[in-house]
């Protein structure tokens, strides 16, 4: 299967360069990370630069991480399951000898490609002439940073994919992906650090899916995390990934069943 | 033992009813009602390799649903279907490389990017070595002329154009089986001519074996000298065409333009006669004393013109839905 790829991902790459506008709109919308910040900075100067230890330098840290995280994991596999499903586009694409998962993946590897190459600019800008920010630049930290990308679009990838997977039982599969979207996005820590969540909800959070899509990414890089906490994280967020990877496998035979019963 | 081999082959589907309008839709929320359409049923049919048989059949028939069993779309509610040896459903990767189904209304062709960037993907996805894909891909330019259309964007070709592409994605593997879904459908008469004249020359280059419906008699009569009627899920026919033909409109249609009016009695030892308006006779002429029957014609009346033509197909086939040739 892997020396599949390489032809993959270039026919993916020709693909979404044809969509690099979309793609760019696409990056726009998750620009409510930035909005977020500026709520907060003021929420920030109303109480003397300092909310649940996060003073504004803090805050631009964070969402600033945040929103390259966000672009750098974005999925919309279930979108295309939804419309595969309800146009029939999955029919000829059941017909070829390769799960049409791989073509999923590969097109999103490419449009990660894309996003980064205009996520880092900024990034980098930012870093150079923007305000100081906190971000811990030990190697051992950045290969964690890195690691903990990889984990966090496993689970969003595979979690994204198991909600599309709805579309062969429902023709409102978007009801569930856009329910899906809205708890994760405040859940993971886009729109607020988890810590100025209630303790409870917190606890609560530690062991859920959600931090470990976009947070627990964050605190790595913004040095928020000591030895055990990541190991923690990293077991919890393998664990996630695997979860929904396992589900989402049964789920698609499941569905593959059911759609070979009642109408291709 | 036969390619394809379908032995009491049934698709059942429970079918969601719906009412029209505000109140229907809560009584069918609260209180779903299903029926259950035998979109194939109890269908039997062996194929050789290297035949070409054609599905003929009204829309609804049970035709797709046929070839996507076939395919390994479907499962079968109850029967049996084997292709190569290979149970359709099981999907095993030896039997999605040996075929292909090629749908006139979907296609597998990646819409914003040339053509040929599909055929390359095939290529990855089916394993085709470099020589084979470039020795195929050369004949298969040959037989479609497809040139300069790879390398356009495919939403900017035309449907034929379209066509004659999608068809070579299809054709990349060099399937030995083939089941070809209306590919001619809302083709113009030259490019379907194009298209029937591929699927010809690829069967007889690679003995392949097809089976072909569509809405286009002419397609069917050109490439077919089997047919499978089919109809409400049920076999109505299936063997030789002409037999078929011969059987259902034993006459042939003479039509005459006299130089001097003359009235039908005149006509009747010769056979039917289906219209008769002053100077222009339409006999229906039996098969085996057309010839015969002409030639006297002509000796005993002043003729200007005269044609010989077959019963058109279409009234045939419609003649065999409406009960007249049920198979014996």
């Amino acid at each position: 299967m892997l020396r599949k790829y390489p032809t993959l991902l270039r026919a993916s790459w020709s693909l979404m360069l044809e969509f690099r506008g979309e793609i760019l709109l696409w990056m726009m919308s998750s620009a409510i990370s930035l909005v977020m910040l500026v709520v907060w900075l003021s929420v920030a100067e109303d109480n003397n630069n300092s909310v649940n230890g996060f003073n504004g330098n803090d805050f631009v840290t964070y969402f600033l991480s945040s929103w390259a995280i966000r672009n750098l994991t974005a999925v919309w596999a279930s979108w295309e399951m939804d419309s595969n499903v309800r146009e029939g586009k999955l029919s000829p694409m059941l017909l070829r000898p390769m799960n049409p998962v791989h073509w999923d993946i590969s097109q999103n590897l490419a449009e990660k490609a894309l996003r980064a190459a205009i996520v880092l600019p900024v990034v980098i800008l930012v870093m150079l002439f923007g305000p100081g920010l906190n971000i811990d630049w030990s190697l051992a930290n950045v290969l964690a940073f890195l690691v903990s990308i990889v984990g966090a679009w496993l689970i969003l990838f595979w979690a994204d994919y198991l909600m599309g997977l709805s579309a062969f039982w429902t023709s409102q599969a978007n009801a569930v992906i856009t329910t899906w979207y809205g708890i994760r996005l405040i859940l993971s820590g886009m729109v607020a650090p988890l810590v100025m969540f209630p303790a409870s909800l917190q606890t609560a959070l530690l062991w859920l899916p959600f931090r470990y899509t976009n947070s627990f990414t964050v605190e790595i890089i913004t040095g928020r995390m000591n030895g055990n906490d990541l190991w923690f994280g990293f077991a919890l967020q393998a664990f996630w990934a695997l979860f929904f990877f396992c589900i989402a496998q049964i789920t698609w035979k499941i569905a593959l069943r059911n759609y070979s019963a009642v109408g291709a | 033992m036969s390619q394809i081999h379908v032995d009491r082959l049934s698709k059942h589907y429970q079918v969601h009813e719906k009412e029209a309008g505000l109140a229907g839709s809560l009584r069918s929320f609260f209180a779903r009602k299903y029926r259950t359409v035998k979109a194939v049923d109890e269908v039997s049919f062996d194929i050789q390799a290297g035949e070409m048989v054609g599905f003929l059949g009204p829309n609804g028939a049970g035709k797709t649903t046929t070839l996507k069993v076939l395919s390994g779309l479907l499962y079968p509610s109850s029967g049996v279907a084997t292709v190569m040896g290979h149970v359709p459903n099981k999907r095993e990767t030896a039997y999605l490389k040996q075929f292909t189904l090629v749908m006139g209304q979907k296609q597998q062709l990646m819409w914003d990017l040339p053509a040929v960037e599909t055929f390359l993907v095939n290529q990855a996805i089916y394993e085709i070595s470099q020589d084979d894909y470039d020795a195929t891909l050369k004949e298969l330019d040959q037989l479609l002329d497809l040139g300069p259309l790879m390398k356009k964007q495919v939403r900017k070709l035309s449907l034929g154009e379209r066509m004659k592409c999608e068809l070579a994605a299809a054709m990349l593997h060099r399937p030995k089986v083939l089941f070809l879904d209306e590919p001619t459908i809302g083709l113009d008469v030259t490019m379907q001519v194009r298209i029937r004249d591929f699927i010809e020359a690829y069967n007889q280059r690679h003995g392949a074996t097809i089976i072909l419906t569509s809405h286009y008699m002419a397609d069917v009569t050109a490439l077919c000298e089997r047919i499978i009627v089919i109809d409400k899920g049920k076999i109505f026919y299936d063997g030789n065409f002409r037999e078929l033909i011969e059987r259902i409109a034993p006459y042939k249609i003479i039509k005459l333009q006299l130089a001097a009016p003359a009235n039908s009695e005149q006509f009747a030892a010769y056979g039917k006669v289906e219209s008769c308006n002053g100077t222009i006779v339409v006999l229906h002429v039996p098969r085996e004393r057309a010839t015969e029957s002409a030639a006297q014609l002509l000796t005993q009346f002043k003729v200007n013109d005269v044609t010989f033509e077959d019963p058109p197909v279409e009234d045939i086939i419609r003649q065999v839905f409406e009960g007249n040739a049920k198979k014996r």
